[in-house]
């Protein structure tokens, strides 16, 4: 059956979140995707997706855990539907090409990129972690994953990062 | 007289094959979940799904299409819940019942004690043919079950979970 | 957090979308979904083309389950692979 959102207050509401949550939506669809267009794509149906299901939205901070989730599995279907970033083992992530001072740009951009071709649970991890702000047992129930998986993707991809840029030069001093 | 037996049998070929189908018997946890995922496809919406899967220009609905040319059914229910203790063991206990019947083999269990999560996969065999899989995980705050009718491989199955370089599953020899 | 962290914190920093984006989500979602009555009335239609479209829409409609459930049987079936391998280690 088809739910039809059609009380004006439930279109007052959607538009209200829509605004509060568009750059938390765009920015886990772009950390993952690194491509600007499909991530609004993306994001674009994760709020189609609210509208549709915005009956069993029970209150602001159900739906930013909804968005959240839903955020992050649409990306995770879009990574295999296109195809974009093949899956490689966390230890083959590609290094960066040059040498970064810290607080530099250009380090940002490199460090995004790194991100964007970890596997998806990792990548998702990251993200959720760095992007969101969020603690391993809340990353563990929106992704439904184990916390001590969690604690482990965190643990591996953070010294994988550090021995890629450490190679370049780029690390503590 | 031999009609009582044609009807006999019929009763006892549906039997065998209704086995290879779980009664899955969890609906009353509808209502408590945060989300459902509830998929009934029997052999005919099988087909007739299979004709809008993109065999050419998408790699991952032609693998699915592959993977469906030996299946008769797909029943899955899935629930999370934003607590625990929603469901209990008996929930699956009456699951698990149907899958002690010498059909069907347990080749892969894992239980973590720490974060409470447990994985079951069975596997249902006749004349040394896969006639089925079911797939029993659940978490303090989920429940999945997975009842594949028919042969799967199980190998493209995962490979389409998305993720790589996992060993096989293997499938056991009778 | 270490230095890696706070760096890792400023590259996964919030960005906004193009402009206009918010407009473009709510007059999209104005247009959809397809109004229940168009799919019910496309049931009882006897016209074929009305029935075509509507065959259309509920193959759709099953090619998304099918997905669906492949996805989750394959993503639970990975899960428990993964934590064989875990165990192996």
């Amino acid at each position: 059956m088809i739910a039809v959102a059609g009380t004006g207050q439930a279109a007052c509401d959607f538009d209200a979140l829509v605004r509060e949550h568009q750059s938390m939506v765009f920015s886990l669809a772009y950390h993952f995707l690194h491509d600007r267009a499909v991530a609004e794509e993306v994001a674009q149906e994760v709020f189609l997706s609210l509208h549709r299901n915005l009956g069993s939205i029970e209150s602001a901070a159900h739906a930013l855990f909804w968005l959240r989730q839903a955020a992050v599995r649409r990306a995770i279907d879009e990574t295999r539907r296109r195809r974009r970033r093949p899956q490689v083992a966390l230890e083959q992530v590609a290094e960066p090409a040059m040498t970064q001072p810290r607080g530099d740009p250009m380090l940002s951009d490199v460090l995004r990129r790194l991100i964007a071709a970890l596997p998806e649970d990792p990548r998702a991890v990251m993200i959720l972690r760095y992007q969101e702000d969020l603690d391993p047992p809340e990353i563990a129930e929106l992704l439904a994953m184990p916390l001590a998986t969690v604690k482990s993707h965190l643990h591996r991809s953070l010294g994988v990062l550090r021995e890629k840029l450490a190679r370049r030069g780029v690390g503590e001093p | 007289m031999k009609t009582v037996t044609r009807l006999l049998l019929g009763g006892v070929i549906a039997t065998l094959l209704g086995a290879q189908q779980l009664q899955f018997n969890l609906d009353h946890l509808a209502p408590k979940a945060s989300n459902v995922v509830d998929v009934q496809l029997s052999k005919d919406l099988l087909q007739f799904a299979a004709n809008f899967l993109d065999g050419k220009d998408d790699p991952e609905e032609a693998q699915v299409k592959k993977l469906l040319s030996g299946i008769t059914g797909i029943y899955v229910k899935s629930f999370q819940f934003k607590a625990e203790g929603v469901w209990s063991p008996a929930d699956m206990d009456a699951i698990r019942k149907q899958l002690r019947t010498p059909q069907w083999a347990r080749i892969v269990g894992v239980t973590s004690v720490g974060d409470g999560e447990s994985a079951e996969v069975f596997v249902r065999s006749e004349n040394q043919k896969m006639t089925g899989l079911a797939i029993l995980v659940t978490q303090p705050k989920e429940l999945t079950v997975v009842n594949i009718v028919g042969s799967v491989d199980l190998n493209s199955l995962s490979e389409l979970g998305g993720h790589f370089g996992i060993p096989k599953v293997e499938t056991p020899k009778k | 957090m270490d230095w890696l962290e706070q760096e890792l914190k400023r590259a996964l920093e919030r960005k906004e979308p193009a402009p206009g984006f918010a407009g473009r989500v709510s007059a999209a979602a104005r247009r959809r979904p397809m109004p229940r009555w168009i799919a019910v009335a496309a049931s009882v239609v006897v016209l074929s083309g009305a029935a075509a479209g509507y065959r259309w829409y509920e193959g759709l409609r099953a090619k998304r389950q099918v997905m669906t459930a492949i996805r989750l049987a394959g993503e639970k079936l990975n899960r428990v692979q993964t934590r064989v391998m875990e165990v192996r280690q």
